[in-house]
């Protein structure tokens, strides 16, 4: 698929449709929808600013390439003066009082936030259905779930709600509701760009990221988001990724890595297994290196991820207690309000992970789960440094398992975990990962080292042409 | 000092107790082969080095921001933010 940024912006400028009628429409398709993708419509707020929009065209001054274009926002990100809920009922009627550095790097090229977007509760969930403003369907089939935590925004995308949306990636959240939605969704390298704004849930691999409909707009939009940030210390600076990038062929003899006990386990589903490996046969057939690699069991993977990222939200959420914002309920003194405030008002998947993450912090856990952990993350990260010495990139199935119905994921937490098995591993490294919806029916996974964007976009470009 | 803290006062959440599907991945972790030979090195770590860090200077925020601030507050009774009565121990 082409460009949508690209032919918005053709038609805003060449005045075939007005910026206002365009948003109208978006708003007006959000509201009839029932996909449960939107906690908050910004109605006013998106139509004051394609107002000004118009009338910079109508006054025939230029507008830039974002200027005009409509997108959504996963309701984890502060966007000033509107409500940030993080799907949670103890924020339900918090105001942003600043706005994300990486929103507003948005704001600034013109584009028009519609709508805060439904995801799983402080991004705790993989299938959106770990939401107070009721679980959001899929794009393709509505008695599936979304995907987690950024369901809404990639079901707002593969709908044509939004030209596209910004999501939050901490264990997957944005590259599993792609594939589950069927759209491009990347995860950048750790710190490309500022978290600055956007809701903590675990600190050390929390990253912003688009999904979109085509390669271009993910370009587009990464480019204009990146860079160092004087509110966010682990961000820095880059070089964009270049349209060469995305046009140039993918030399004959790149080495491909995938890993084979991801794709040998009894635990991956059959066809999914059939289409990775049709896909391997195929670039092989096209002239590639494909390399099989060890690596880490998915079980380590998962546990190193979850106890380090429950550590990191019981310490995050735990200013959410009643005191400066949110909900308050008193009780006898101090804390037994905030006891009860947080009880009444926190997910029971939250409090599970908060709950997990005071154990593993707690005297003679600590240095049995918490510090080993710690030590078990760095291996996998000096792992990944080893493999990209062997490896241009490593291919992998987004999921192990094809989209599942909507009711069944919040009873049986651990198949919920499991399910992330082939994400978590690259948030732990911290390494850049795109989802491209091709070969399987949840999508293809693409990683490459640090900092090497480029490449995953030249990948994705060849897998397109010739899956 | 030295009393033992239990998960629901840890976590203030009323009757929080370990449940068994996060025991069962601390389980995995405790089990877990950890490299006699790692090497920490620190430039994998998603963490700000302490020679790095930027001054400790205030920076005042908007009129805007400030009133936002204040319209989140929870309680506010006759011009004034109340704040939950803190009973000493």
């Amino acid at each position: 698929m082409a460009s949508a940024i690209k032919a918005l912006h053709n038609k805003l400028k060449n005045k075939e449709i007005s910026c206002v009628a365009l948003v109208k429409e978006k708003l007006d398709q959000l509201k009839a929808s029932d996909y449960n993708t939107a906690n908050y419509i910004l109605d006013e707020y998106a139509l004051n600013l394609a107002q000004k929009v118009d009338q910079k065209i109508a006054n025939g001054k230029t507008i830039g390439l974002l200027e005009g274009i409509p997108f959504g926002v996963k309701d984890v990100y502060l966007l000033q003066g509107t409500y940030s809920t993080a799907s949670s009922d103890l924020l339900r009627k918090y105001k942003s009082p600043y706005t994300a550095t990486a929103i507003q790097k948005l704001l600034d090229a013109g584009a028009i936030p519609l709508v805060k977007e439904n995801c799983d509760s402080f991004g705790h969930g993989s299938s959106n259905e770990n939401t107070v403003f009721g679980a959001a369907k899929n794009a393709l089939d509505k008695t599936k779930v979304a995907g987690g935590s950024s369901g809404g925004s990639a079901v707002n995308v593969a709908k044509n709600f939004t030209t596209f949306s910004i999501g939050g990636d901490t264990g997957g959240s944005i590259r599993q509701p792609a594939g589950y939605n069927n759209v491009y969704g990347l995860k950048p390298t750790y710190g490309k760009i500022s978290r600055y704004g956007l809701m903590a849930y675990a600190s050390s691999t929390d990253c912003v990221g688009p999904i979109a409909q085509s390669l271009e707009d993910t370009q587009i939009v990464l480019n204009i988001m990146s860079g160092s940030d004087y509110r966010d210390q682990t961000s820095f600076d880059s070089a964009p990724v270049s349209n060469e990038s995305l046009e140039k062929a993918l030399p004959k003899g790149t080495k491909i890595g995938y890993y084979k006990n991801f794709i040998e386990s009894d635990a991956l589903n059959s066809a999914i297994k059939a289409d990775f490996k049709a896909m391997l046969n195929k670039l092989e057939a096209e002239g590639m290196e494909i390399i099989p690699l060890d690596f880490f069991d998915s079980s380590i993977l998962v546990s190193t991820y979850y106890a380090l990222a429950m550590a990191e939200t019981a310490s995050n959420l735990a200013r959410l207690d009643g005191t400066n914002y949110g909900v308050r309920t008193t009780g006898k003194d101090l804390k037994e309000g905030y006891s009860i405030t947080r009880s009444e008002n926190f997910t029971a998947e939250t409090k599970r992970r908060i709950v997990g993450g005071n154990q593993v912090l707690s005297q003679g856990h600590s240095e049995e789960i918490y510090n080993k952990a710690q030590q078990l993350r760095q291996q996998i990260s000096h792992h990944f440094d080893e493999d990209f010495k062997k490896v241009d990139v490593v291919l992998s199935p987004v999921t192990p398992n094809p989209v599942p119905q909507i009711g069944n994921n919040l009873k049986d937490p651990m198949t919920m975990y499991l399910s992330d098995a082939y994400t978590v591993g690259f948030s732990l490294g911290g390494l850049p990962t795109l989802t491209a919806p091709l070969a399987m029916e949840t999508g293809v996974q693409i990683t490459a080292a640090k900092k090497q964007e480029a490449i995953l976009f030249t990948c994705a470009n060849f897998l397109k042409q010739v899956l | 000092m030295g009393k033992e803290m239990t998960l629901d006062v840890l976590s203030s959440i009323k009757g929080a107790e370990a449940s068994q599907v996060v025991d069962d991945l601390f389980e995995v972790i405790k089990k877990g082969h950890v490299s006699d030979n790692l090497t920490t090195n620190h430039t994998d770590l998603n963490a700000v080095n302490i020679e790095n860090l930027r001054p400790d200077e205030v920076i005042k925020s908007s009129e805007l921001e400030r009133n936002l601030i204040i319209e989140n507050f929870p309680n506010e009774k006759n011009g004034f933010l109340v704040v939950p009565k803190v009973i000493e121990e």
